[in-house]
């Protein structure tokens, strides 16, 4: 701002806006004088760079190199690094039809499995430790790794032409192309098989697309408009699609949209009646909702339809849902029971048995509570008929036929068969959790206590009233009638008394989703005897069902969100969010010990670092515009300030919220998860050094109609100096690359001595660093 | 939110009619906007702003200027309280109503009520300075003590448990400062409205308002600190407008200086109530920074003259406060001066400053032979440590914990690894040589001196952190023996001190910090905040760790002794630190200490409950009498309502602006604007913050945004009154208030702990979420008269928790038929109360625990099951943590397992008929009650649970169908178990006599 020197107060003027919200129009411009350029007195290396053939050189030659230098040695490491184990295998699962279970959508996944499939992947390799061997096993992972490689290469010209569509110099959007070309960060994840790639890349281009849609906005309802409102809103739905993270970029597109149409909605700015605001609004709620929302539910589409076959995702869906699997094993020996089957059960989490045996609870815990006394019931891992239980009816039933089978919300008791006493439970602690009720037995023929055994079985999923109770698929909670506690049971164990078996427990809550118990085994039927092929007839289990797409994809997608929120783990390389911007800590992907290699993420430190401070160089300039003009000064010409305010602000809008959800989240949060805002963060940067370099934009940059007001046009001129600063610097950002390149590219080796030298800060963790001999 | 600054639009009040020009033009002279006001320009809001609105409507419509009312007249003081002689003699009579209201027997519940557990026993510890660690700063809990004090409170009485009666206790005194406070909360709300415009009638109403809003009032009679941060957030308030007028009026007057440095001073005092002070920080934050912005789009205002504004604010609303802050904490340490149960949770140099905690000069030089103690340095955990004690996992062999107190077994010898000397033994080689001192990359054994066994570590996993990276250590050896290549550590000296040079090249004791990493693994000795199980008495778990992080592993000496140091050598002590560095650890211990409160209690509400009054706390139940915090509901929902109505109404003038409409160019639209914007604001910045705390809230939380809302729907009222004759204003806010009043009077007896019916209670409980118990009742007014008469025969504690228990189950039994069938049907349930011993009876004290009743003292286990998941050590941190273990922080990350989630009071209602078979519940819980004292804090959670259902029981057939169906089938399925559980019971019963004679003697005899 001080290059300006020339601050000239205006005459007081009461009315001078006061709202800090641009509007798109140009003010009596006092630094007509400043700005009004003619295309040809700009110096010959801008004029060469903005003609096509300049811009097709500087573009072609930055996604040459973006290729280059995330193709080279794409094949190195030949082993399974960090995350493929996960990303592998469930490309492996699209192509043998095996049904799994992820917290991502389905979108990069799907195209990791085609290009696994294009290269001839068979999906027997299933990824299952890092540091196997990709050769031993004849993983054609090379082409598997192009795919994102091609992402993220693409990336680079994508970064570039959205500063050129956002009326930039060809060298700023050069500089800001470059900070993601030479980024250590995005080329190692991008040479792997990780979803992120796709996702920056998605999201790239849908910011892309969201700056053609703008410059378009005097076109409203042309073709070009439509299009690019709707590119948008696709590109959205594959960010989406490809990582749940991408929700933050439709959550972005949200807030521009926003501001969009509160700018419309103003009476003083064009005049509009409601009546336009609410084509605009319904067109966006379209064009950016209705029709993303579709295309993400196409790709769910697909997933289900690729994957046919049961897989290791069974367990985590309902029955019905796995019903519509083929081959799934719970269901092709799923029976209906009847009662006095006598049968196991066993949990669903911890998968023991209910257990009960003739010893019983001592006296008094160490604690001093007391206990009932009453026949021990434990969670026990192992096959024993002291786990076998009679289900008994407290309703009259049919001699024979379908009237005894068990149902849903049937009230039942459970006889214990070798002790021949009842399950019971009552307000008396248990022994390890004194707020859950003990369980313990009941003679049978003790009448006292009846009303203390009865339990509802109660199928999990919301089945329905008269959905038949089944063994292995009818997974259930037993709620204990009169209290209304669950059957529950922890991974503690209790002491010697009890054999070191687990503690079951009444737990209160019913609501509690791990008291899901299934039935194990029909052990015998009421005649003590095998049970007979009692539904095979009647159920042709073989071919799987159908079941409506949207309550497949609803249900998933719940299960999603559930399990999203349970990575609450610590992991050694979780990082803060506060960390990310400054680089303090990478993440190891993988080390050889032999070579003394290894792959640690870490970005290109000048590169972020220049990121970092453009943002704030950034909100400097704004706040400091906000200030001069609340005094009435007027420092930066009115077309610099328009794209300062309407077009960087909707950058610095994409970085805010990529990132700053992030501190709300409880999950395990890893550097990567920077990226998106890294990339928006360039995009800022290089608007910020072309704020610094020169005083001229390419303006007006939108396309304009017969009835758009005309505007003096301008444009950018950053002449020899830009060249020569984004030259220079790009230098200096590719030696640093260069220098970080063996931590990216996990090759060559280093010896302690090169690891030490590497660790430009102390908070990187790498491998293999040389002991430091201590002399301070 | 537009504030003050956008006043500039005002326009006249348009004169009557017929008006001469002349009197027109005096009107205009009142007019802030004209430009030939002899007010300078910059001000241009002059001193009639303070007129009451009638006044100067009456003044407009008549055509007089204010003029007059300048000249001569009235006399309005500067600063906005316009308050004639008239309205002091009402504010007088509102003093003398709110006082009666406040301190209405205030010495009834004569035991320890919720809360006053933890702050009672605050006030003692100071009379006792003894040195304790709370999440809240000290203001109001000095203020407290010095009632206490100055009544004659020796500190003694523990405030153990929530109902223990209270002996040599001044308790009316300390409850008088919380209630006196209350009572000038409501004078602080009047002036606040009348400086803010409002009329008579509207700061009338809202005083009422405050005056009897029951949660306001059973919060502030008792010794708690809500009271006094309301009453501070109040005079912020109050201050502070009286700034603004001051501001609009002529600033860097003598008097706008003085309204400002005491809104300073008060801003302070919230601050140092409790910490949720910084969201009337913020609030006054947010205005000042409005205010500066509008000042600095006035053009007329020079830079200069804007700096001043913004110093002269800085001073006075950043640096007063931070210093008043301070300087209560300097008192709080200047009273706490001796060592006690909050040590633990602080640094060694801090401890070393309590009287107690002291420690010798020790020597300074470490060498070859030292005897010495290591500490390590990140955690309280204490000293490096070992006893003859073997783990029984990995190795089996001798283990090494962190132990943080002073014993001998935290002594090691330093000893030689490399020197193989004539004896081999290094033990005894060293006394030949000359004094070596220990410098970075000396190879060492450390020989634990009680048991002769040295520091080592191998590839065993160590018993807790069972991780690949991590190895055991453990103490191994044996007389004699030398050690092998395992006990072998190598010196890293991290960082000597600045002022000791010496200590950068070689340990020197205190001054520095080193690693010692294993010399064949390569892993660094290391410690954390993980507990050993109680085969390690709870010890801090030691390991070797190959990815140590860099904090967890320094260590340094704390004392060392060796004999051929001459005696005169260099000695060191810990450096005294500062009151800033005492202050600074101080609030980081608060911080994390009140971060890690994220268990759930049993009264414990989320914030998306409190507009909607969904839920209160239960307070105290004793002799059938109950303590609820619960709101008024008029005034509760009036003032959400208000909220409601204002944010509806300012975002449809938002979107009207939009459009062009020009409302904000109306002066009444801009008054009230302003008025409620700021009301707003402080509601918002009260209430939204607390949706991301993730501790555990309650609904007392709510009570200063409580305070804003009921401000703004005074603020509402003016607004929708203006245009009304005083008279019929004043008649309808007169029917408002008695509507208050009587909505005060129904749920009176839960703020008083009064005399109550069952009947009266049932027909209170105008939510079904409001879960006070009914059941805690008389059904009878009459029946108190024979339980008051027993009260003085109270036995022992513990016999009176299991009593209050059965009492509170045998009314849970007996409501729950009588709301099924019919009330003689609960005969059983009924004998056995009333085959109780009659003089046990009336000693029930308080079964449902507050937050106080939860956390009391380490041995009290079973509180913790008050949470769901029940483990013990997790509860005693919850509320308190101050307890006395040293590393009582420790559990709360070791203890997160969060698993723990109580049910919703939905799921609850969805189990009506379960109340049932409540009956037989209780009798079985019967006995573990009267089993142990501490027991009974676990049966907090059924009682609680009974009478939810049996107000669910009660209103059952409003619910949804297939509820009210189940509820038949409970019906149906209740007798048997009734009946049933009466042979039972007398079993349970008699175990139950027979533990409760034998516990208090001897556990093992009970066992047997």
């Amino acid at each position: 701002m001080s290059s300006k020197g020339k601050l000239r107060q205006r005459n007081p003027q009461p009315e001078a806006s006061t709202s800090n919200y641009e509007y798109d129009q140009v003010q009596e411009d006092e630094h007509h004088a400043d700005i009004y350029t003619s295309p040809k007195s700009r110096s010959g290396i801008e004029k060469f760079f903005e003609g096509s053939q300049g811009s097709i050189i500087v573009v072609s030659a930055l996604t040459a190199l973006a290729f280059a230098l995330r193709f080279y040695k794409i094949s190195h490491p030949d082993q399974v690094v960090f995350d493929e184990v996960h990303f592998g295998k469930f490309a492996a699962y699209y192509i043998t039809h095996q049904y799994y279970f992820d917290v991502h959508p389905p979108l990069a996944k799907m195209l990791f499995g085609l290009a696994g499939w294009f290269v001839g992947f068979d999906g027997s390799f299933l990824f299952e430790n890092i540091g196997d061997s990709y050769i031993t096993n004849n993983v054609p992972y090379v082409g598997m790794r192009a795919l994102p490689a091609v992402l993220g290469s693409l990336t680079v010209p994508v970064v570039y032409a959205i500063m050129k569509e956002s009326g930039f110099s060809t060298v700023i959007a050069a500089f800001s192309a470059s900070l993601i070309l030479f980024d250590n960060a995005h080329v190692a994840q991008s040479r792997l098989i990780l979803l992120d790639a796709a996702l920056i890349f998605f999201m790239s281009l849908t910011i892309y697309s969201y700056v053609k849609f703008r410059k378009y906005r005097y076109m409203e309802f042309t073709l070009e408009w439509w299009t690019w409102l709707l590119m948008t809103g696709f590109w959205m739905a594959c960010t989406w699609a490809s990582k749940v993270n991408g929700i933050l970029t439709v959550f972005c597109v949200g807030v521009a949209v926003l501001f969009d149409l509160w700018d419309i909605l103003d009476v003083r700015k064009e005049g509009h009646t409601m009546d336009y605001f609410y084509s605009h609004f319904l067109a966006r709620a379209g064009g950016l909702i209705l029709w993303p929302f579709i295309v993400y539910l196409s790709f769910f589409w697909i997933h289900f339809r690729v994957l046919t076959q049961s897989g290791p995702g069974d367990t985590f869906m309902s029955p019905a849902f796995q019903e519509t699997l083929a081959g799934n094993e719970l269901l092709m020996s799923s029976h209906d029971i009847y009662y006095y089957d006598i049968l196991t059960f066993r949990h669903k989490d911890t998968k023991v048995f209910l257990h009960s045996h003739p010893d019983r609870y001592p006296l008094q815990y160490e604690d001093g509570r007391v206990s009932s006394q009453g026949q021990q019931v434990t969670g026990y891992g192992h096959n024993d008929t002291n786990n076998h239980w009679r289900i008994i009816p407290t309703k009259s039933l049919p001699e024979t036929g379908r009237g005894r089978i068990v149902r849903n919300n049937d009230v039942v008791q459970l006889l214990h068969m070798p002790t021949n006493t009842l399950l019971l439970t009552h307000d008396v602690a248990s022994p390890l959790m004194p707020t859950n009720q003990e369980f313990t037995t009941w003679a049978r023929d003790d009448y006292t206590r009846h009303n203390d055994t009865l339990f509802k079985i109660q199928l999990a999923w919301d089945a329905p009233e008269n959905e038949p109770f089944k063994s292995k698929s009818g997974y259930f909670k037993l709620i204990h009638v009169p209290t209304k506690v669950a059957l529950w049971t922890h991974p503690k164990t209790l002491p010697d008394w009890a054999f070191k078996q687990q503690e079951i427990n009444g737990n209160k809550n019913p609501s509690e989703r791990s008291a899901i118990w299934y039935v194990e085994d029909i052990i015998a039927d009421q005649y003590n005897d095998e049970p007979a092929d009692r539904d095979e007839d009647q159920r042709p289990v073989k071919v799987p069902k159908s079941m409506n797409f949207f309550k497949k994809y609803i249900e998933l997608q719940l299960l999603m969100f559930q399990h999203n929120a349970g990575l609450t783990a610590s992991h050694p390389y979780a990082s803060g969010p506060l960390n990310w911007p400054f680089m303090i800590s990478g993440i190891s992907f993988w080390t050889d010990n032999d070579t003394q290699k290894q792959i640690y993420l870490v970005g290109n430190i000048i590169g972020w670092w220049t990121c970092v401070v453009g943002l704030s160089v950034f909100v400097g300039i704004i706040a400091a515009d906000l200030l001069a003009r609340r005094r009435a000064m007027d420092p930066i010409p009115d077309s610099v300030r328009n794209r300062l305010w309407n077009n960087t602000g909707f950058f610095l809008i994409v970085w805010g919220v990529h990132y700053a959800p992030f501190f709300l989240m409880n999950r395990q949060l890893f550097i990567h998860h920077y990226l998106p805002s890294h990339l928006a963060s360039a995009l800022i940067a290089g608007s910020v050094l072309n704020f610094i370099l020169s005083d001229t934009i390419n303006y007006p940059i939108s396309y304009a109609t017969s009835k758009t007001r005309l505007r003096p046009s301008q444009y950018a001129d950053t002449g020899f100096k830009g060249l020569a600063t984004v030259l220079g610097y790009g230098l200096v950002l590719f030696m640093m690359f260069i220098y970080i390149a063996p931590l990216t590219y996990g090759t060559p080796g280093l010896t302690g001595e090169q690891v030490n030298s590497k660790r430009l800060l102390s908070t990187w963790t790498l491998h293999f660093a040389a002991k430091k001999t201590h002399d301070s | 939110m537009s504030f003050s600054g956008n006043v500039r639009a005002r326009r006249p009040a348009s004169p009557p009619a017929g008006l001469s020009h002349s009197s027109g033009h005096s009107t205009n002279t009142s007019v802030p906007s004209s430009s030939t006001d002899k007010q300078s320009q910059r001000f241009p809001h002059p001193r009639e702003e303070h007129l009451d609105a009638d006044a100067r409507r009456a003044a407009a419509s008549k055509g007089f200027g204010p003029a007059s009312a300048r000249h001569g007249g009235k006399h309005f003081p500067t600063g906005g309280i316009s308050v004639s002689s008239g309205e002091l003699k009402l504010l007088f009579a509102i003093v003398v109503v709110a006082c009666a209201v406040r301190m209405f027997r205030l010495s009834k519940p004569n035991s320890v009520v919720f809360d006053e557990v933890h702050f009672g026993k605050f006030a003692g510890k100071y009379i006792k300075t003894q040195y304790y660690v709370d999440v809240h700063p000290p203001l109001a809990k000095l203020l407290i003590t010095l009632a206490g004090w100055l009544f004659g409170y020796d500190g003694n009485f523990d405030f153990k448990d929530i109902g223990k009666l209270y002996e040599n206790v001044p308790y009316v005194a300390m409850r008088m400062l919380p209630a006196g406070l209350g009572v000038a909360t409501v004078p602080l709300a009047y002036l606040t409205l009348r400086a803010l415009d409002c009329r008579a009638s509207t700061a009338l109403m809202g005083s009422l308002f405050l005056t009897f809003e029951n949660g306001l009032i059973t919060q502030s009679r008792h010794i708690l600190l809500d009271s006094p941060l309301v009453f501070f957030t109040a005079l912020t308030i109050f201050l502070w407008t009286g700034f603004c007028n001051e501001d609009k009026h002529k600033p860097f007057t003598t008097s706008w200086w003085a309204w400002l440095s005491l809104s300073g001073l008060s801003l302070g005092a919230v601050l140092s109530c409790k910490w949720v002070g910084l969201f009337t920080y913020a609030t006054i934050g947010f205005h000042t920074v409005f205010q500066l912005w509008n000042l600095l789009g006035d053009l007329r205002i020079t830079p200069r003259l804007w700096m001043r504004h913004f110093i002269a604010r800085a001073i006075c609303l950043i640096l007063i406060p931070i210093w008043f802050y301070m300087a209560i904490f300097s008192i709080h340490f200047a009273i706490l001066q001796n060592s006690g149960d909050g040590d633990g949770f602080m640094s060694s140099e801090f401890q070393h400053t309590l009287k107690g905690r002291g420690m010798a000069d020790t020597f300074a030089d470490v060498a070859i032979g030292s005897k010495v103690t290591i500490r390590h340095l990140n955690t309280q955990g204490g000293y490096l440590h070992s006893h003859a004690h073997n783990y029984p996992t990995g190795s089996k062999q001798q283990q090494i914990t962190l132990y943080p107190h002073r014993d001998h077994n935290n002594e090691f010898l330093l000893l030689n690894a490399t020197q193989t000397g004539a004896s081999g033994d290094p033990a005894v080689d060293w006394l030949a040589e000359d004094i070596s001192y220990v410098t970075s990359g000396a190879r060492i054994k450390l020989r634990h001196i009680a048991t002769e066994k040295h520091v080592h570590s191998h590839d065993h996993r160590p018993p807790v952190s069972d991780v690949d990276f991590q190895n055991e250590v453990s103490a191994y050896g044996l007389k004699g023996f030398i050690g092998d290549a395992n006990d072998d550590w190598i010196v890293e000296i991290y960082e000597g001190d600045k002022r000791d040079k010496e200590s950068h090249k070689r340990v020197r004791t205190l001054r520095t910090h080193f690693r010692l990493r294993h010399a064949l693994q390569g892993c660094y000795l290391f410690s954390h905040k993980v507990k050993l199980p109680e085969w390690g008495y709870e010890q801090q778990e030691v390991t070797c760790n190959k990815n140590a992080v860099m904090a967890n592993s320094l260590w340094f000496v704390e004392t060392a002794t060796n004999e051929k140091l001459p005696a005169d050598a260099p000695k060191v002590n810990y450096r005294r630190p500062g009151f800033l560095s005492k202050f600074w650890e101080l609030q980081k211990v608060m911080w994390t200490t009140n971060a890690g409160l994220t268990d759930r209690h049993t009264y414990d509400s989320r914030p998306d409950s409190w507009p909607l009054l969904r839920r209160g706390i239960n307070f105290w139940v004793k002799d059938h009498h109950q303590i609820y915090l619960i709101g008024n509901p008029l005034v509760w929902y009036l003032s959400t309502l208000a909220v409601a109505a204002y944010i509806a109404v300012r975002g449809f003038l938002i979107l009207r602006a939009k459009r062009g409409y020009r409302d904000f160019d109306n002066t009444k639209v801009v008054k009230y604007d302003s008025l409620c914007g700021f009301f707003f604001m402080g509601w918002s910045l009260h209430y939204f913050p607390f949706y991301l705390m993730q501790r555990q809230l309650f609904l007392h939380h709510y009570f200063p945004a409580l305070y804003f809302a009921v401000l703004l729907s005074c603020g509402v009222f003016d607004l929708l009154t203006s245009s009304l004759r005083p008279r019929i204003r004043l008649q309808i806010a007169v029917v408002i208030i008695l509507l208050a009043i009587w909505n005060f009077w129904i749920l009176s007896p839960l703020a008083y702990g009064g005399d109550w019916t069952r009947g009266k209670c049932e027909k209170a409980k105008w939510l079904k979420t409001w879960d006070f118990g009914c059941n805690e009742f008389h059904t009878d007014i009459a029946q108190y008269n024979i339980a008051i008469a027993s009260t003085p025969q109270k036995s022992s504690v513990p016999a009176s928790f299991a009593t209050a228990v059965d009492g509170n189950a045998n009314h849970a039994a007996k409501e729950s038929t009588s709301a099924i069938s019919n009330e003689n049907k609960a005969e059983p349930g009924k004998d056995a109360f009333e085959g109780r011993p009659a003089d046990e009876v009336p000693v029930s004290s308080g079964a449902p625990g507050g937050p106080g009743g939860v956390v009391k003292q380490e041995e009290e286990k079973v509180v913790s099951t008050v949470t769901k998941e029940g483990e013990k050590e997790k509860e005693e941190e919850e509320k308190k943590g101050p307890v006395s273990a040293p590393a009582a922080e420790d559990k709360v990350e070791e203890l997160k397992t969060g698993e723990s989630r109580k049910e919703d009071v939905k799921s609850v209602e969805a189990e009506a008929p379960k109340e049932a078979v409540k009956e037989a519940e209780v009798k079985t819980g019967e006995v573990k009650e009267a089993a142990k004292e501490d027991e009974k804090k676990e049966e907090v959670p059924v009682v609680k649970e009974d009478e939810k259902k049996d107000s669910e029981s009660a209103t059952s057939s409003s619910s949804s169908a297939s509820s009210s169906s189940t509820s038949t089938e409970a019906a149906e399925t209740e007798a048997a178990p009734k009946k049933a559980a009466g042979p039972l019971d007398q079993v349970e019963m008699e175990a139950a006599k027979v533990a409760e004679e034998l516990y208090p003697e001897a556990v093992a005899g009970a066992a047997a």
